[in-house]
């Protein structure tokens, strides 16, 4: 595909030399050059004046053409340097303290200097091979030394972007952009790195490209007006909150107890090597990572509206990550109240956003965070901020039947589920208790699954797949029960999709203004501080009987009540 | 349309719900015969490799794992049959239905409008019965709408069907 588009533009970037605007075209071939253009609709307004090249500048719509006629850029010239530190960091973890006592500081440190050397070459020339530019409605990425690699990332299907910055970036003022789309085992295209500015305003771009309205598209490019409009803040969590929370995990409460082994394992021995002390630090370090990690990711957690109805994310000490989320990419959202937090009553609450990887991938890695930590009402105005019209506090549930205690003696009573006019619901966890909550609309499939033991108690499961990579599972209902739900689950989803595919425009991009808080009257709750917008003011009149009142159109959600009337038994 | 009155969920059997307003196709029984046929070359190379255990060493382990294989061998051939007729599949307006398992008893209800891609498979053993498999992904990994065992024009029907459909109704997340 480079060799289609790689000609005809003027120059290959700011700083670039020939060799590399001819390179990429000599790889690509003509294998990859249908690819991109047979994708998707949206290109159509960019496919001609791809092929006829530079005849184009006259001619055809202005925006299509100053997006097209964009050069290739780079990332920041400082990237290869960043992206090697970080590889230099894993080296030297790799080569741990028992080398280093064996060959000693000296031939440590030429060790370490000759890879330090040898990984920043090789990232020079990576830095060298890699660049990206958008066409039409599409992100193109070149990269790749041997296996030259040229992706095409269609921005309709764009779920996230998200920007971070580890401490290495922030120091030189740098950023890594990445970019969330379906399908991925992982996140693909991280751009790594570019400039804060040079970063916030391709963001922007690419969300603006990335919603339904090609109409907005008129200003590409880095006029953009990256401040237009102040952001909504929503929210903040404060950090002696967090602090605290991450004291009250299981790791916290066992690290006394590792300590005390520890001393007394010295005392006994009376060994005190150097080695043997930073073994033992880095193992507990080890233990308590999680915790930590919690603590320096989620540091000064800020949630805002921006002016497009996007949810904000922004949070971390050491690296600092800020995601920006359109409502309509909100695949579910998941609250978690940990045992040891139940004496403050706090939970935890993640949102789920098509494109990261699945559940079984690294927790700590993932940007999923909603709440970290944080008390029920905040978490209420949260979730009715992200699924206008759903209220958390009014989400009633049914327990599964009584004889489905043979399989769950004691935490019968913790199970449920519930379809509300809006969401699906199901709660679980005695100890730990959890809820899910999925969009109708976000509904990928239903499932339903009967093992021996339920056939025999006439029990079955019904899960509601999203593309999140996390069902909500409706555990152990009755056989009729879960026929029904799974008939109603459907029929529900395939409503709330013909709903917003009729109104494309008018998604779940509410103005800020029109969605009002079901928080109580009585004004903010003890703990985390509510940062009151500008905007709307304090708008807290409802009290939760209001609830999905003003931003549901009630009329056409089939009525409720026949849910919570229990089918027959049979 | 189906849908039937939300009050009255008739109460059904656990593997057909719906029964007035699905129709449930099988799928071909020649998936039994390459499901046998794959069970006895797997049991060939195993009775093979315990063959060699019993000549380098002749310890009573060595028969008494060949019987355990050949009864287990025996038992799920057993399954397999019925398992194989316990798959169906079913087209409605708006989604299709897949169950299997006997066991463990599954129905997967995926809507066309979620429809990612569509996945026709046929392996050596099952081009020799003119059988294929049609899979359809969405874009969440855990539905699972595999249907084995089918008729080659069958396949391509379905899978015709569903791009077609999905195209219709299709739209991104």
């Amino acid at each position: 595909m480079t060799a289609a588009y790689s000609r005809p533009q003027p120059d290959p970037g700011p700083d670039g030399e020939p060799s590399m605007a001819a390179a990429p075209g000599d790889v690509g071939g003509p294998a990859s050059a249908s690819t991109p253009t047979a994708a998707d609709g949206p290109l159509d307004s960019a496919a001609p004046s791809l092929v006829t090249g530079a005849a184009t500048e006259a001619g055809s719509p202005p925006t299509a053409d100053a997006v097209v006629a964009e050069p290739r850029r780079r990332l920041h010239p400082l990237s290869p340097l960043l992206s090697g530190a970080k590889s230099i960091a894993v080296i030297v973890a790799a080569l741990s303290w028992q080398t280093l006592s064996q060959v000693g500081i000296e031939r440590f440190a030429l060790v370490v200097a000759v890879v330090a050397v040898g990984v920043v070459i090789f990232a020079v020339v990576g830095w060298l091979n890699t660049g990206y530019h958008v066409v039409g409605r599409e992100l193109r990425i070149q990269d790749g030394l041997l296996w030259r690699r040229n992706r095409a990332i269609p921005l309709d299907r764009l779920q996230a972007v998200e920007m971070r910055r580890p401490l290495l970036a922030q120091l030189t003022g740098l950023a890594e952009l990445r970019l969330e789309v379906v399908g991925g085992g992982k996140t693909e295209a991280p751009l790594a790195y570019l400039s804060v500015r040079e970063a916030a305003a391709l963001r922007q771009r690419l969300l603006a490209l990335a919603g339904r309205t090609p109409g907005v598209v008129a200003a590409p490019g880095a006029a953009e007006p990256a401040p237009a409009a102040p952001e909504r803040p929503l929210f903040r969590v404060s950090n002696r909150d967090l602090l605290i929370s991450q004291l009250l995990t299981p790791q916290a409460f066992l690290l006394p107890v590792g300590v005390a082994f520890v001393v007394m394992q010295f005392v006994l021995e009376g060994s005190w090597t150097f080695v043997g002390i930073a073994s033992t630090m880095t193992a507990m370090a080890g233990v308590l990572l999680q915790p930590i990690r919690r603590v320096l990711q989620d540091w000064d957690f800020r949630l805002a509206r921006d002016p497009d109805g996007r949810l904000a994310v922004r949070y971390g000490l050491l690296e600092t990550r800020s995601q920006i989320v359109p409502l309509n990419r909100v695949q579910s959202i998941g609250v978690t109240w940990p045992l040891l937090w139940r004496a403050k009553d706090w939970l935890h609450m993640r949102l789920d956003i098509a494109g990261y990887a699945g559940p079984q991938s690294n927790d700590d890695k993932r940007s999923d965070r909603l709440l970290p930590v944080g008390v029920f009402p905040a978490a209420r105005q949260l979730v009715w901020e992200v699924l206008p019209g759903v209220d958390l506090a009014a989400l009633p549930t049914l327990p599964p039947p009584d004889r489905a205690r043979w399989l769950h003696p004691f935490a019968l009573r913790s199970f449920g589920t519930g379809l509300t006019p809006e969401v699906f619901v199901a709660r679980s966890g005695l100890l730990t208790k959890e809820l899910t909550v999925v969009p109708y609309a976000r509904l990928q499939s239903v499932r339903v699954v009967q093992g021996p033991v339920q056939r025999w108690l006439r029990l079955a499961t019904v899960y509601a797949d999203t593309a999140g990579g996390r069902s909500g599972v409706a555990q152990d209902r009755d056989v009729a029960e879960a026929w029904w739900i799974a008939e109603q689950l459907s029929i529900r989803a395939r409503r709330a999709r013909e709903a917003t595919s009729q109104l494309p425009d008018a998604q779940q991009q509410v103005p800020a203004p029109a969605v009002q808080s079901p928080m109580p009257a009585d004004g903010p709750a003890p703990g985390p501080a509510f940062a009151d917008g500008p905007a709307p003011g304090p708008a807290f009149a409802d009290g939760p009987t209001a609830g999905p009142g003003p931003a549901s159109a009630d009329g056409s959600v089939p009525g409720d009540d026949a849910y919570w009337r229990r089918p027959p038994q049979p | 349309m189906t849908e039937p009155s939300a009050t009255a969920p008739a109460p059904t059997d656990p593997l057909e719900p719906w029964p007035d307003t699905v129709d449930w196709r099988p799928v071909s029984r020649s998936l039994i015969t390459v499901e046998l046929i794959n069970r006895a070359i797997w049991v060939v190379v195993v009775l093979a490799g315990l063959t060699v255990g019993v000549v380098l060493t002749d310890h009573w382990i060595w028969p008494a794992a060949m019987a355990a294989v050949v009864v287990a061998a025996i038992w799920r051939s057993l399954v397999t049959v019925r398992a194989v007729k316990a798959w169906g599949y079913a087209e409605r307006d708006n989604d299709l239905l897949v169950r299997h398992g006997l066991v463990i008893r599954r129905l997967s209800i995926v809507p066309y409008a979620r429809m990612q891609f569509v996945d026709v498979t046929a392996g050596p053993l099952e081009r020799a019965f003119h059988l294929a498999t049609v899979q359809l992904h969405t874009a969440a990994a855990a539905s699972d709408a595999k249907i084995p065992g089918l008729l080659p024009e069958e396949a391509s029907r379905l899978r015709d069907r569903l791009t077609a459909l999905g195209e219709d109704r299709a739209e991104g997340l």
